[in-house]
C-alpha cells in the first residue's frame, strides 16, 4: 500500500512538474561596451521592453569599454545557463575569446550594433554603416552647395564601426572636387572634446562650412563652439545616434543633421531575431536595420514628446 | 642672473618658447580669437590644478578631481533645476569639498596611502556619478537657468567670466598660502611633517584642510564646466587628475611638497593647453598629439627629479 502510494505521489509531482519543465523560462545574457551612453542606454531599453513581452530573464554584464571584462562577463553568462547571448563587442578582434566561448557551450552569439571578425559569430545585427557615411556626406555636400571645407570629429581610435561611417563620409568627399577635408581628429564621445576641437578647428579655419561629428554629444559641444564664434547658420554640423538631446538640437537649428539608428527598435530586433533563431529560422548573416536620416524637415516626425 | 634663478624660470621661458615656435608655425595662433579660446580652454583645468597644488604643496596627492568635477556639476545642474542658481551652486562646490573631506579623513585619520586613497575614491565617485544621473546628461529635458549659461559666454571688460574666476581666485589663494600662518602651515607640513608637528602644527588638521581646498576647488571647476557645457555632464572631468599633476609639475613645485607656488602651476597648465591648441591648429594627428603630451609629461617629472635631488 505505501508502496502504491509513493508511486502515486511521485507520478503526481511529476506530471505537475512537467508542463513548468516544458515552460521552463528562456533566460538570454546581453553584453554591451558602455553603460553611460545614450545610444546604448537604448538599446537595452528595446532588449528589456521586448524580452519582457516574450517572458524571457535577461542577464546583463557591464563592460565599460573593457575588452577583458566583457570576455569574462559573456563566459559568466554562459555558466550562468544562458539560452543564447547578445553582443555589442568592444573591438572586431579582441573579444573574439567570447564568441569562441559560446562556440564551445554550442550557444547562440549574435551580434548588434558593433560587429566582430570571429567566426563564430552567429549573426549581425547591423546598420549598414558605410552607407550611413555616405548618406551624411552627401546630405551634407548639398546643403553647402558642393563646395568648402570640412572638419572631421571623428570617434574614438580603433572603433570599426566609427572607423566604417567615417570611411563612408571620406569616400563621398574625396570624389567631390569642391570639398577638401582640412581638420581630422579622433577622440572621445563627449561633449567637451567636441566643444574644444571645433573651437580649435574654426580657428585655424575660419571659413569652414561644414563639421562632421561622430554622435550627437560632440555634435551640441561644437554646435556651441559655433554659436559663439557668431557661426551659426554659416557652418553646417552633422551628428549621429538620434538621441533625444540631438534631436532637440536639430529641431533648434544648432545641428543640421543627425542619423537615427533608432537603438531602441534595434534593441527589439536584436531580441526578435535571437528568438527566430532559437526556433530554427534561417537568417542571411547580416541583418540590417534601417537608419533615417532626420534634418529640419522632418525632426517634427521623430521628436519624442 | 645666476643659474639658480634661471632654472626657476624655465616654466615661464617654455612657455614662451612653445608660443613662440607655434605662432611661426600658424599665423592663426596669435588670433584674438584664438587667445581668448586658449584662455577659456585653460580655466576650467587651472581651478583644478590650483586645488591639485593645495594638496601637493602639503605633501599628498589627489586623483579623484577628475571624478569630483562631474559630480559637482552634475549636483549643482540637478540642484539648480529645482531650486535655482544660487543653490545649485552651492551644492556643486559643496559637494566637492565633501570629497575632499572623505579623502582627507581617509589619509590622515585611517593612514592610507593618498594614491591608494584617492585612486579609489576616484573609481567610487565616478560610479556615483553614473548611479546619480543614470549615466545620461543633467537635465535631460529642458536648460539651465539662462544666467548660469550666460556665465559661460559672457565678458566682463573684455575678459571672459569664465577666465575672471580662476584669476580671482589665484590672487586670493596665493595671498592665503603666502602671507597666513594656515599658509605657512601648508608648506612646513609639506616640508617635513615631524619637524611641523613638533613645532606646534596640528599636521593632520592641515593635511585634511588641503584636501578639502582641492575637492571645493574641484567643485568650482564642475560648475564652471556645467556653465560651459550647458549641462552637468557625467563623463566630464576625465584624465583631469592627470593634467593637473602634469601641470603641477611642468610649473616647477616639487612632487614631495613643502615649496611651490600657485602662479607656477598655471603656467604649468598653460603649457599643457597651449600645446593642445598648437597641434589643433597644426592638424597633427591624435595619436602624435597623445605622444607627445605623453612626452612632456615624463620630461616635466624628470626634470623635477634632477631640480629637486637633495
Amino acid at each position: 500500500m505505501k508502496r502504491i502510494a509513493t508511486l502515486i505521489a511521485v507520478a503526481v509531482v511529476l506530471l505537475a512538474g512537467a508542463p513548468a519543465i516544458a515552460q521552463q523560462k528562456i533566460t538570454v545574457g546581453v553584453s554591451l561596451p558602455q553603460d553611460d551612453n545614450p545610444f546604448y542606454i537604448a538599446l537595452r531599453r528595446g532588449i528589456d521592453g521586448r524580452a519582457k513581452e516574450l517572458g524571457w530573464d535577461v542577464i546583463y554584464v557591464s563592460s565599460q569599454e573593457d575588452k577583458q571584462k566583457q570576455i569574462n562577463g559573456v563566459q559568466d553568462m554562459i555558466a550562468r545557463g544562458v539560452k543564447g547571448i547578445l553582443i555589442s563587442p568592444i573591438d572586431a578582434t579582441a573579444v573574439n575569446a567570447a564568441y569562441d566561448a559560446a562556440a564551445a557551450a554550442k550557444l547562440p552569439i549574435i551580434s548588434v550594433a558593433r560587429a566582430s571578425t570571429s567566426p563564430n559569430q552567429t549573426l549581425h545585427v547591423a546598420m549598414d554603416e558605410k552607407q550611413i557615411g555616405r548618406d551624411v556626406a552627401n546630405w551634407t555636400i548639398n546643403a553647402v552647395g558642393g563646395k568648402g571645407k570640412v572638419a572631421l570629429l571623428a570617434g574614438p581610435a580603433g572603433s570599426p564601426t566609427f572607423k566604417n561611417v567615417l570611411d563612408g563620409y571620406t569616400e563621398v568627399m574625396a570624389k567631390n572636387r569642391g570639398m577638401s577635408v582640412v581638420f581630422n581628429q579622433f577622440g572621445a564621445l563627449s561633449r567637451e572634446r567636441g566643444l574644444k576641437q571645433a573651437e580649435d578647428a574654426l580657428v585655424a579655419n575660419p571659413d569652414l562650412v561644414a563639421i562632421y561629428a561622430a554622435n550627437d554629444d560632440i555634435a551640441l559641444g561644437a554646435s556651441q563652439a559655433v554659436a559663439s564664434a557668431g557661426k551659426k547658420g554659416k557652418v553646417v554640423i552633422t551628428g549621429m545616434n538620434g538621441v533625444p538631446p540631438g534631436l532637440r538640437g536639430v529641431k533648434d537649428g544648432a545641428i543640421g543633421l543627425t542619423v537615427e539608428l533608432n537603438p531602441v527598435t534595434w534593441g527589439r530586433l536584436g531580441v526578435d531575431v535571437l528568438a527566430g533563431y532559437l526556433k530554427g529560422e534561417k537568417y542571411k548573416q547580416q541583418v540590417f536595420i534601417k537608419h533615417v536620416l532626420v534634418d529640419a524637415k522632418n525632426v517634427d516626425t521623430v521628436l519624442p514628446k | 642672473m645666476n643659474k639658480d634663478s634661471f632654472v626657476r624660470q624655465i616654466p615661464l621661458i617654455t612657455l614662451l618658447a612653445l608660443g613662440a615656435a607655434i605662432a611661426l608655425a600658424t599665423d592663426r595662433f596669435l588670433t584674438p580669437l584664438n587667445l581668448t579660446n586658449v584662455l577659456v580652454q585653460a580655466s576650467v583645468i587651472t581651478v583644478v590644478a590650483m586645488g591639485m597644488t593645495f594638496v601637493i604643496l602639503g605633501g599628498g596627492f589627489d586623483l579623484s578631481v577628475g571624478s569630483t568635477v562631474a559630480l559637482s556639476g552634475c549636483v549643482a545642474a540637478a540642484a539648480m533645476m529645482k531650486a535655482g542658481i544660487a543653490a545649485g551652486v552651492a551644492a556643486g562646490v559643496g559637494v566637492g569639498a565633501l570629497v575632499g573631506l572623505v579623502n582627507g579623513l581617509v589619509v590622515t585619520v585611517l593612514g592610507v596611502n593618498p594614491f591608494i586613497a584617492t585612486l579609489g575614491s576616484m573609481v567610487m565617485v565616478r560610479g556615483i556619478v553614473y548611479l546619480f544621473t543614470g549615466s545620461e546628461q543633467v537635465p535631460l529635458d529642458g536648460t539651465l537657468p539662462k544666467p548660469f549659461l550666460d556665465f559661460g559666454v559672457e565678458r566682463f571688460l573684455g575678459v571672459h567670466y569664465l577666465v575672471w574666476l580662476p584669476a580671482v581666485l589665484l590672487v586670493a589663494l596665493s595671498w592665503v598660502l603666502a602671507k597666513t600662518p594656515y599658509g605657512r602651515g601648508v608648506y612646513a607640513t609639506g616640508g617635513g611633517r615631524e619637524a611641523a608637528f613638533l613645532s606646534g602644527i596640528h599636521v593632520d588638521r592641515v593635511i585634511t584642510s588641503t584636501y578639502v581646498w582641492c575637492g571645493a576647488l574641484s567643485g568650482v571647476a564642475g560648475v564652471m564646466l556645467a556653465s560651459r557645457l550647458q549641462s552637468g555632464q557625467p563623463t566630464a572631468g576625465e584624465f583631469y587628475e592627470l593634467t593637473a599633476i602634469a601641470a603641477v609639475v611642468l610649473g616647477g613645485t616639487a612632487l614631495q611638497g613643502g615649496e611651490g607656488k600657485l602662479y607656477k602651476t598655471v603656467i604649468g597648465v598653460f603649457i599643457m593647453v597651449v600645446l593642445g591648441n598648437g597641434m589643433n591648429l597644426l592638424n597633427v594627428s591624435s595619436y602624435w598629439q597623445r605622444v607627445a603630451v605623453g612626452l612632456v609629461i615624463i620630461a616635466a617629472a624628470a626634470a623635477d627629479q634632477l631640480r629637486h635631488r637633495r
